[in-house]
């Protein structure tokens, strides 16, 4: 079985129909989650637009970390793939680069092209640090934290602090490497932060190469982005409540909306793990899950994993691009591409999360009152 | 006066953008009650959720306001709006001129990007009151802010120009900013981060950053002017501005132009 109504077994014709019944007599549902493949992520998007729901990535909050730096006064990056096979000094902010692999692969070798080629790597860490297993030079981050750190090491990189200080010899590494690269996890270090170490960077590119390095959530945030960029020329957390994509960061973060009540339907998307929050349960939901037990929301439809039962567009880490992933075996029969099967039977395999998605908007765009009628407050 | 009662706390959040004086004495009570301010599909009107009494007179007064009304007063170009209860985020955005009192709390964002004209919460002030919202240039850019209560994080992050005055305010106050002026009883931690220019006063405040360093004991005589100038507004902060101050000069990560100033002691 691949669907529930609350907690019971159904077939999925059924589930597709609860689904499209709970949210068409919504008044402000959200979208939330999203952690999917590019394709899934789209229809959700569509399907927002015909039913005036409101969207926020499950990574939300640490996208919104970096993208509201980005958008206050941008950003110079690199990819993992263009650090390792440039750079001569990698600085790292903080604990969750060390959770990474890219530490570890970065440490394994030097630069091999550019102006940098032949040097030596240095790495350097700041405010965090390795268990001792690859080799670096740690600076603390100071009382203050980190984001006070990034800060005082950009006074020191520009000169407008003088004299012996614990970071002045950070700063003159970064000064005299050719090609520097900044490590950073946005979640841990702040839209103030992640800001000021794109303002420290770009004051280092005055006279050398230096690139910030965000380490991306794993919840496809950084594909979701994207998507939501191409579709709204916005940022994820938009809504579709007026007709048009509105952006707005506060207003359409799902949990303050569920937190404040203002949510009356949600759909999750999950094709990929991602941490179900808490509101899910006070919220009349429908799931998109690729790993369902069934119990989730009030409506569950399992779907295919991308990368696993069906190839898709999933964001690849060390390119930082969206890239397609071959499936792990034989992609099963997609439903929309069966138009003589008979309405209510059973579908063979289990859909990618697009074609229920497609089917949602296909019965809601259809449904008499796709703008429910209006009710004095 | 004109009023527009609110009859039951809204559905939805409800935006209410260029609802001021002005525009309300063009229009008919009919006219008026078929004003859009809902956010979802249902479209909701001003007349769904307001009983409305206009009398083209330049005050605007909102009663039972709550939480969920958004952009009260935004774009006020003159004239008073008084609101009786709270409002939601970006009270007065990119307000002009004229007064928007609310007797209430406000939302995130208050006073962002407004040019002109005073704005005065007599409770508290969620985070980001004068700051710029997500990608915008400026937070308060010139008009006047007074914040009866407490203000959340980022009192006037990114706030250009105008002057704010709050009873106390959260972490990081005055960050980012361009230039302007912030005088608060209290405030938290970090204060200033990445400041370029501005002015901070604050009787108390949490812990410094290390790129903010002393400059010793000042007597300014711009000090004794913005005093005088704050004398009607809110006497408790002209009496702060009269005491002896050190001055402390930041943010020097970046420009390094901005100061905070807090009592000799």
């Amino acid at each position: 079985m691949t669907a529930w109504i609350n907690g019971q077994a159904v077939v999925r014709d059924e589930a597709v129909a609860a689904a499209a019944a709970l949210l068409a007599g919504a008044r402000s549902p959200v979208f939330a989650g999203l952690c999917a493949e590019t394709a899934a992520v789209q229809a959700a998007f569509d399907l927002a637009r015909v039913i005036g729901a409101s969207l926020d990535p499950v990574a939300g909050s640490s996208l919104y970390a970096d993208l509201g730096a980005l958008a206050s006064g941008g950003a110079m990056t690199t990819t993992p793939a263009e650090a390792r096979g440039r750079a001569d000094l990698v600085l790292a902010l903080g604990a969750a680069p060390w959770a990474s692999d890219i530490v570890t692969e970065l440490a394994a070798e030097g630069p091999v092209r550019g102006r940098a080629a032949g040097r030596s790597r240095t790495l350097l860490a700041l405010g965090g640090g390795g268990d001792g297993a690859v080799q670096h030079i740690a600076y603390p981050a100071g009382e203050a934290g980190l984001a006070a750190a990034i800060g005082l090491l950009r006074g020191l990189v520009a000169g407008r602090i003088a004299g012996p200080h614990p970071l002045a010899d950070l700063a003159a590494r970064l000064r005299e490497a050719l090609y520097g690269v900044v490590l950073y996890d946005p979640a841990e270090i702040g839209a103030l932060g992640a800001e000021m170490l794109n303002g420290l960077v770009k004051d280092l590119n005055e006279t050398t190469r230096c690139f910030a390095l965000p380490l991306g959530d794993p919840y496809q945030g950084r594909a979701v982005a994207q998507v939501a960029a191409w579709s709204t020329g916005q940022g994820p957390r938009v809504g579709y409540g007026r007709g048009h994509p509105e952006h707005d960061p506060w207003r359409f973060d799902a949990e303050r909306q569920a937190a404040a009540g203002e949510v009356d339907a949600a759909l999750w998307l999950a094709s990929l793990p991602a941490p179900l929050p808490t509101w899910i349960r006070t919220v009349p939901t429908v799931a998109l899950l690729g790993e369902p037990k069934g119990d989730e929301a009030r409506v569950v439809i399992g779907v295919g994993v991308p990368g696993e039962a069906l190839g898709a567009a999933l964001w690849h880490p060390r390119r930082a691009a969206i890239a397609w992933q071959e499936p792990r075996q034989e992609p099963r029969q997609e439903p929309q591409q069966d138009p003589q099967r008979e309405p209510g039977s059973p579908l063979p395999g289990i859909s990618p999360a697009a074609a229920i998605l497609a089917e949602l908007q296909a019965r809601l765009a259809a449904s008499p009152a796709p703008h429910p009628e209006r009710a004095s407050c | 006066m004109s009023t527009l009662t609110l009859r039951e706390a809204p559905p939805e959040r409800l935006d209410l953008t260029g609802l001021d004086p002005a525009r309300l004495a063009g229009l008919s009570e009919a006219e008026a009650a078929r004003l859009a301010v809902g956010t979802s599909r249902r479209g909701l009107t001003l007349g769904d959720c307001f009983a409305i009494s206009l009398d083209g007179s330049d005050c605007l007064r909102i009663l039972g306001a709550t939480d969920r009304l958004d952009r009260v007063g935004a774009g006020l170009a003159a004239g008073r709006i008084v609101v009786e209860g709270d409002v939601g985020q970006r009270l007065g955005a990119g307000m002009r001129g004229g007064t928007l009192t609310v007797s209430g709390s406000a939302g995130p964002f208050a006073g962002t990007a407004a040019t002109g004209g005073t704005i005065r919460i007599a409770g508290d002030a969620a985070g980001s009151a004068g700051g710029a919202v997500h990608g915008a240039a400026a937070g308060l850019d010139g008009a006047t802010l007074v914040i009866g209560g407490s203000a959340g994080d980022r009192l006037g992050d990114r706030m250009r120009a105008g002057l704010i005055v709050a009873k106390r305010a959260g972490v990081h106050a005055g960050a980012r900013m361009i230039a302007g002026t912030i005088v608060a009883d209290e405030i938290g931690d970090y204060p200033g981060y990445g400041m370029r220019r501005g002015t901070l006063v604050a009787a108390r405040h949490g812990a410094l950053l290390p790129t903010f360093v002393e400059t010793g004991r000042q007597d300014l005589v711009v000090l004794r002017l913005l005093a005088k100038s704050l004398q009607a507004l809110a006497p408790e902060a002209a009496a702060l501005l009269r005491a002896p101050l050190r001055r402390y000069s930041g943010d020097l990560a970046t420009l390094g132009k901005g100061e905070l100033f807090a009592p000799v002691g």
